[in-house]
């Protein structure tokens, strides 16, 4: 067996039970975030112990390309769908998280009895590899650019592909040309509904912002100075508070109120 | 960081080895190009012209250039050797009869089988306007071109991660065109999800049995992991898990019990002509792959493989015939059936030699021919708008349609494999190649559930012929298209059935694997 340096060992005794307790986050968390984050840790731990084992460039590349980009995008992900969106846990099969778990705990002991029987050589270490090919990144250009140059081409054939693939099933085409200004508001006059535009949303004492509805001259709040989008999604600011609260202000400021209205004139 | 100590030497690439598939690669990026710059009404006839001629392009290159060069070349990475050449010739064959299927429009203007609009909800108002305004979705052609340059790699790869990236090149397109299909779209987006999920699940214990295997053996190479085999040493007990796992792989996309479940999922919600492209050409690749790997790299482990593939090869028949019989839809009929066919492959597979290397080859192009011509024959029955699958709707097309009623009951005769049908001959390889190496009884189960497998499609032909018809069940009139690709593999379906001599010399010819 290689013998690990102290420092090695130490980082490692800290090490990997936080990318353990990351990996278990990511299966347990109940939300997606926590998961994403859980996930997170586990990458730049590997990253860490990467570096550690002198493959610097792997390491760096699994902290920037995993825990950088690829775990930032699923964040962002995450975040537009909604942080409170959560996938319903409930089986639709009896039993199926049962057998799931019994199975998958009989191949993890099938693995490790397996590979703890297995008997290893003597750990060589990246030396002799970086001085031969002039450090990490020296060796890898060789091994990708050299012996694998055909996989690493074909790659290539697997991103086009999966752009490919994110274009028909993400993005809708335009097939008319979009409506200018112009054109809007000749429709509008066309059709002779809301020729002015629709109204703005309401301006209150506390409040002024597009889920709040303007109100009309007979009081109630008007449905067209709001976003359907917000509406729809159940965020629109309720009117009868704001006026509530913009009287209740302006009778404290002693003007305005409908009582003193009377007794002023 | 200190200069380069060695020099960089070029990896030699043997170009009139490999030119078939650059020529596919190469068409299917210039497909990407055309789908950018060609205006939309004339994008369908420029693709599919393209995407033929790219096909019949590198077949020819195949027959002319990479048949007098067999090598191992890209530094081992790929292998053109008999086997790698018959297994791609097969699947350019094969997709070019396929990309016919699968331009089929019938009489509207747009592509019959694929959405006009992936990105709408399905049933959204957008999704009525795309059919209004004449979307398109040429896409699926250049999809299918990267689709046949992984197939073709997959069969040829001369190395484990170029078998893992040939198997993701091949995947990847095929589970976007799954999720496509123009009618009940939610049914396809749903088979298409679950094909993705389960693929990448089987990828990744490839990956893991890759990374074991390479534990082992140092090198991710065939031939150096064969010798490492023979060789020997005390790391048996990771080699044995590596070589399940990475066979875990390889099943799954040939579609072996336990690791079928997709299929019929994925055949039901798929485009129907795709669901033909993925039984026939899928399982060409995946075969080919799956003998390269255990014949090549892990003879020696003969004893611990065999009896798994034997265990496989009974539950994939017992399965397949069994579920297959309890169908009543004919897109999981076909899909069960596809099951229980790979589960008589399987049987050859065991015993490995050169007479089971092609006996697989006839077998995989027999298939392929009935496989996609009965996909084609099903596009073509409708009911109120939609594909009638349902098998009550076919009741009676014997009387409404007889064309198309005979040709689906000679495609069943086919798969049931009746004498004088392709199948037959196939059957007739694969089964003698098991009793060849002491797997009488092995075949025996094969010939046992061939005839549970036959009552199905017996049923079928009973269905088509004996019973009166029902409903609105019409059959459309196809184009040249399909007329010409349903007439090939038809007239081939029978002929390799009444003159099989070529087909069996010629795969003979071509079973030895370089090593």
């Amino acid at each position: 067996m290689m013998h690990l340096g102290g420092a090695e060992s130490t980082l490692f005794f800290f090490g990997a039970p936080l990318s353990v307790v990351g990996a278990l986050a990511l299966l347990f968390a109940r939300k997606a975030v926590h998961a994403a984050m859980g996930m997170a840790l586990c990458m730049i731990m590997l990253g860490v112990f990467y570096i550690a084992e002198q493959a610097e460039f792997l390491g760096i590349i699994q902290i920037f390309v995993y825990s950088g980009a690829v775990m930032m995008l699923f964040l962002f992900v995450v975040m537009l769908v909604g942080v409170d969106s959560s996938d319903s846990l409930v089986e639709t099969i009896r039993g199926q998280k049962v057998a799931g778990l019994l199975l998958s705990l009989a191949l993890i002991a099938l693995l490790v009895s397996g590979v703890s029987k297995a008997t290893f050589a003597t750990g060589k270490g990246l030396d002799a590899a970086n001085a031969a090919q002039g450090g990490n990144v020296g060796g890898i250009a060789q091994l990708i650019f050299g012996r694998y140059v055909w996989a690493f081409e074909v790659t290539s054939a697997l991103l086009i592909t999966a752009a490919i693939g994110a274009m028909i099933l993400a993005h809708r085409e335009r097939l008319t040309p979009k409506a200018s200004q112009a054109d809007w508001s000749r429709r509008r006059i066309r059709e002779g509904v809301n020729v002015a535009g629709l109204p703005a949303p309401g301006v209150y004492a506390r409040h002024n912002a597009v889920d709040t509805p303007a109100l009309l001259p007979d009081g109630t709040p008007s449905d067209l100075s709001i976003n359907r989008v917000l509406k729809a999604r159940g965020q629109v600011y309720g009117a009868d508070t704001q006026v509530a609260v913009s009287k209740e202000i302006e009778t404290e400021a002693g003007d305005m109120s409908d009582a003193n209205r009377g007794e002023q004139r | 960081m200190i200069a380069a100590a060695t020099g960089f030497s070029q990896t030699k690439i043997e170009y009139a080895a490999v030119v078939p598939m650059l020529v596919i690669f190469g068409v299917a990026m210039l497909g990407v190009v055309i789908e950018a710059f060609v205006p939309r009404r004339l994008r369908y006839v420029v693709q599919v012209a393209v995407t033929l001629l790219g096909l019949l392009a590198a077949f020819l290159t195949l027959i002319f250039s990479a048949r007098d060069h067999k090598a191992v070349t890209a530094g081992g990475s790929v292998v053109i050797d008999g086997p790698a050449l018959m297994f791609q010739g097969t699947v350019l064959v094969l997709s070019f009869l396929a990309v016919l299927v699968m331009a089929e429009r019938f009489d509207t203007p747009s592509i019959d089988a694929f959405t006009q609009s992936g990105a709408s909800v399905p049933g959204s108002p957008m999704e009525t306007n795309a059919v209004r305004l004449g979307a398109t979705s040429t896409e699926v052609f250049p999809l299918v071109l990267f689709a046949v340059g992984g197939m073709m790699l997959f069969p040829a790869a001369g190395d484990l991660l170029t078998v893992f990236i040939a198997l993701e090149v091949l995947s990847l397109p095929l589970y976007i065109l799954t999720g496509l299909a123009r009618r009940r779209r939610l049914l396809s987006q749903e088979a298409s999800m679950k094909y993705f999920l389960l693929g990448a699940f089987s990828s990744a214990f490839f990956l893991f049995g890759a990374a074991l295997v390479f534990g082992y053996a140092g090198s991710l190479n065939f031939g150096t992991i064969a010798a490492a085999v023979s060789a020997g040493s005390g790391r048996d007990g990771i080699l044995i898990p590596g070589i399940f796992l990475v066979a875990v792989g390889l099943l799954f996309k040939i579609g072996a019990v336990p690791f079928h479940s997709w299929t019929p999922d994925a055949y039901q919600g798929a485009p129907t002509p795709v669901a033909g492209f993925m039984a026939a050409c899928t399982k060409v690749a995946a075969f080919g792959a799956f003998l390269r790997v255990f014949y090549v790299a892990f003879p020696g482990m003969k004893w611990n493989w065999q009896p798994i593939v034997v265990v496989v090869a009974i539950l994939t028949m017992v399965v397949g015939a069994v579920l297959s019989v309890t169908q009543t839809d004919i897109k999981r009929l076909l899909a069960y059936s596809s099951i229980t066919q790979a589960g008589f492959i399987l049987v050859g597979v065991v015993a490995l030699d050169r007479q089971a290397v092609s006996g697989t080859i006839v077998y995989v192009i027999t298939y392929g021919f009935a496989t996609i011509a009965a996909f084609a024959l099903v596009a073509m029955v409708r009911s109120g708008g939609n594909e009638a699958t349902h098998l009550s709707q076919w009741a009676g097309l014997g009387k409404t349609s007889p064309v198309v009623a005979a040709l689906m009951a000679l495609m069943m005769i086919a798969f049931a494999g009746i004498p004088l049908t392709s199948l037959f001959t196939a059957k007739y390889a694969i089964f003698s190649a098991a009793v060849g190496h002491g797997g009488t009884w092995l075949a025996l189960i094969g010939v046992i559930f061939s005839a549970v497998a036959a009552f199905v499609y017996v049923r079928v032909i009973v269905l088509m012929y004996f019973s009166e018809p029902t409903g609105d069940t019409v059959v459309l009139t196809p184009s040249a298209l399909t007329g010409i690709a349903v007439t090939v593999a038809a007239v081939l379906t029978v002929a390799l059935g009444v003159f099989p001599t070529p087909l069996l010399d010629m795969a003979h010819n071509y079973s030895q694997f370089m090593r």
